[in-house]
């Protein structure tokens, strides 16, 4: 339909799930929409009307009023794929909203808002039953206009959906139409069809530019449902791992994963769920604030990676979940692109590699580093959560209170049980796999994060090369998502780019976030959020990059931050870590209304007073007031005294202490 | 000194917005509409605002006629026009004459002729008070504007 093509973006996006180079993982469509969506406005009280054009306007929404029910759907008619969406009012006195409703559903296929001041639920009842997407009860108000793209894409995307499993359909066309055609749901009914028959023919053109030899033809009867088994399941998520998950296009794993009898179809299919689960468990590992797999990057660069995989499998296998390879790869997608030495079973070196080369999404990174350094042994899991502690004890108790529980004690069972069972089987099949092999020489970087870990639920992340950053210290603190970096002076620090998106969209929930820089990916952009008043904040802290360019713009960051220090702005400057550095903590963190400031980490060539940053002098801080802790602690005193700072500021510790840590170790 | 004139005026305008919002008259929807002025609508707020005048006073005849009509019967007619003057008058954050109008219903739907004439006594009443205060701002604005204007042609 004409309509369907002149949203190039939807449909692009739709039919092929083709991944596009904008950064919103989901829906993949191109920068500009929903602007210009174009919108039909059907009052019969001019004032409202009035109202909505004006409002719509503002949502950069090409807006056509009309006053009349029965000019408005000549106008439908006469102009087909003209419009996008209807807005409806129910009650107007030359024809009912509702008939107009069923008309336009089943004439033009458009999804239709109705509108009202009647709010009684009967009345929204009946609206919805007659099919409406939406209704909209007066006053209405910008917000609620700006959200009505929504249901534009999804009505397409799920006449896509439906007709991608549906099987043939002439059956189902029929099928409906015989049974429905008493009811008020009728129209909804035919407007499906509608749609379904609109999509297939999208999706036919769309198939033929592939060359996809999987029949579109009506005639042929219901497609036998693929299974998607663990094997199977496996050799996709491999495909889609070597591809890239931004490069994974349904033809190509196809063609990668080799199977016969498997359609593109059946793929694209899958990699839409697919994607929609990575979505999932991104939202919820940053929920648990893991560590990064950027971790895993500085373990893997000490020693051969060793076998992961095994040590998936048997975390896993403990726990049931997940299929450990489906996990591994898993993990290896999400961590970025690994250089394709992918290999499901003994998934650790991919894995590693690709928290170096950036994974596009923290969440997975973040369950699956969030245990690295809780396990140590080899062996048993849960045994090594209380060794892992007690290995830190002397810098936990520095902590004080933050990390979790109680003063300095990191409860091992409890905790670390608790860390385990919030970031799932993948971390502890990581620990094994860090523990194993370069043990001596992280252990002591282990400790360190394993510290700042403790407590899933304040989830203090600890990430390489991401900033430390507590959570909680103290009621202070929200808990959210803390990515914290460290920056090593490993490679750890270029590996994981974090998923700024993701935790923007948390910063936008007015949660805490704090936004973690991974150097070197020029297009992270630097969450801060901060809390109920994040406006003032975020936006000038995005799009933080490690040149010294944006130092400027991180410190008016980070005095906008200071400024709202009287409230706790658990605010992450941009870490623009060094590599070769060692620990940089740019985190700009407010921990306490109290001399703490902002730990914030301010790129070179910018000092930022008041911001805690602790560096080594050679790395980029040299303009840095580095080591400003409270204000006033130079690094110097960071360096030799962590402990005691710890101590005093229990807030500031992890950054601190893995900077302490650190020299301990070198 | 010269622009003190527009300074005041504008905070006149304030003041009455204020003691409106206190009194209850208007709600948070005025202001929406305030933010949806700008360039490309300068006059937004006074042309809706004219808008409903406009609307409403049809509306209030027409409701005045089915009430005081002797055989007083038309309880669906009267509902029609109030849901649209409950509409419009919503939308532009005439937040008591909404009440009064949901109250005006809900009379109707009980098809009770005394608590409708006196709902719309109310109404006419509020309505009347509502149109002299916005007139009063409008003309505090058109005032603010030209002093604005007039003395500094360039600044704003």
């Amino acid at each position: 339909m004409a309509a369907l093509q002149k949203l190039p973006q939807l449909s692009a996006c739709m039919a092929a799930n083709e991944p596009s180079s904008t950064c919103k993982p989901e829906l993949v469509v191109s920068d500009q929409f929903p602007a210009g969506l174009r919108v039909l406005v059907v009052d019969d009280d001019v004032t409202c009307l009035r109202i909505l054009e004006q409002m719509l306007r503002r949502c950069t929404y090409h807006v056509t009023t009309c006053s009349q029910a029965t000019v408005a759907l000549n106008l439908l008619r006469e102009k087909r794929g003209c419009f996008d969406v209807v807005l409806s009012d129910v009650h107007m006195p030359d024809m009912d909203g509702f008939k107009l409703l069923e008309h336009v559903g089943l004439e033009m296929d458009l999804p239709v808002i109705m509108m009202s001041a009647d709010g009684r639920t009967s009345a929204v009842m009946r609206g919805i039953r007659h099919g409406a997407c939406d209704y909209l009860i007066k006053p209405i108000r910008e917000e609620e206009l700006k959200n009505i793209w929504q249901h534009v894409v999804r009505k397409r995307w799920n006449e896509n959906k439906e007709h991608e499993h549906s099987g043939s359909l002439d059956d189902n066309d029929r099928h409906k139409r015989g049974n429905d055609d008493a009811e008020y749901a009728s129209s909804v009914y035919e407007e499906a069809e509608g749609l379904l028959r609109a999509q297939k023919k999208r999706r036919d053109a769309k198939e033929e530019d592939d060359g996809d030899l999987d029949s579109d033809d009506p005639a042929t009867a219901k497609k036998p449902r693929v299974v998607w088994s663990v094997e199977l399941h496996q050799q996709f998520v491999s495909a889609v791992s070597q591809l890239g998950i931004d490069k994974a296009v349904p033809k190509r794993i196809l063609e990668l994963m080799n199977v016969p009898g498997l359609t593109r179809e059946n793929v694209a299919s899958h990699l839409q769920k697919f994607r929609l689960y990575l979505k999932r468990l991104s939202g919820v590992a940053q929920q648990q604030g893991g560590m990064s797999s950027s971790y895993c990057g500085s373990v893997e660069q000490n020693g051969k990676p060793g076998s992961l995989g095994r040590f998936d499998i048997q975390a896993l296998a403990a726990s049931g979940h997940i299929p450990p390879q489906t996990l591994a790869a898993l993990h290896a997608e999400l961590l970025g692109r690994p250089t394709g030495n992918l290999v499901l079973p003994g998934m650790d070196q991919p894995l590693l590699q690709a928290s170096l080369q950036g994974p596009k999404r923290i969440s997975v990174d973040h369950g699956v580093a969030y245990g690295h350094p809780l396990v140590r042994c080899p062996a048993n899991i849960s045994k090594h959560f209380p060794q892992a502690i007690i290995t830190a004890d002397d810098v936990r108790s520095g902590l004080g209170a933050w990390p979790s529980n109680g003063p300095g004690t990191v409860g091992p069972s409890s905790n670390l049980g608790g860390l385990v069972a919030q970031s799932g089987n993948i971390l502890m099949g990581m620990l094994h796999h860090q523990q194993q092999q370069p043990r001596p020489h992280h252990q002591p970087q282990q400790q360190q994060k394993q510290v700042t870990q403790p407590d899933p639920s304040r989830s203090i992340n600890v990430q390489p090369s991401c900033l430390v950053v507590p959570s909680q210290s103290s009621a202070s603190f929200q808990a959210g998502k803390n990515p914290v970096s460290i920056n090593r002076n490993c490679s750890f620090n270029r590996s994981s780019s974090m998923d700024y998106s993701l935790l923007s969209s948390q910063s936008n929930n007015s949660s805490f976030g704090i936004a973690q820089i991974m150097d070197g990916d020029p297009k992270t952009t630097s969450v801060l959020n901060g809390y109920p008043g994040p406006g003032s904040v975020s936006p000038s802290m995005s799009s933080c990059s490690i040149n010294a360019e944006n130092a400027a713009n991180r410190q008016l960051q980070n005095s906008t931050v200071a400024s709202n220090a009287a409230r706790q702005l658990p605010v992450l400057a941009p870490n623009v870590c060094d590599i070769q550095g060692s620990y940089n903590t740019k985190s700009g963190h407010v921990l306490d209304q109290g001399p703490l400031r902002n730990l914030g980490f301010v790129g070179k060539g910018t000092s930022i007073p008041s911001r805690f940053a602790v560096d080594e002098p050679d790395s980029l801080m040299s303009n840095l007031n580095c080591g400003r802790i409270y204000g006033e602690n130079n690094e110097n005193k960071v360096k030799q005294e962590p402990s005691m700072e710890f101590i005093e500021s229990a807030k500031v510790g992890i950054p601190i202490l893995q900077k302490f840590f650190h020299q301990m170790i070198s | 000194m010269l622009g003190l004139g527009a300074d005041r005026l504008r905070a006149d305008m304030n003041r009455l917005l204020a003691f409106l919002f206190h009194q209850g008259v208007l709600d948070e929807q005025f202001l929406q509409l305030q933010q949806l002025q700008d360039e490309s609508s300068p006059n937004f707020v006074s042309e809706v605002v004219n808008i409903y005048f406009h609307e409403s006073e049809k509306l209030l005849r027409n409701l005045r006629g089915l009430v005081l009509e002797r055989e007083f019967s038309d309880y669906k007619r009267m509902g029609i026009h109030l849901n649209q003057l409950i509409g419009s008058s919503s939308s532009i954050g005439a937040k008591r004459l909404t009440n009064i109008c949901v109250a005006f219903r809900a009379a109707s739907d009980q098809n009770n002729p005394t608590a409708c004439l006196r709902a719309l006594e109310l109404l006419e009443h509020d309505y009347c008070y509502l149109k002299n205060k916005l007139h009063e701002f409008f003309q505090i604005e058109q005032q603010r504007v030209m002093a604005a204007g007039v003395r500094y042609p360039i600044q704003n």
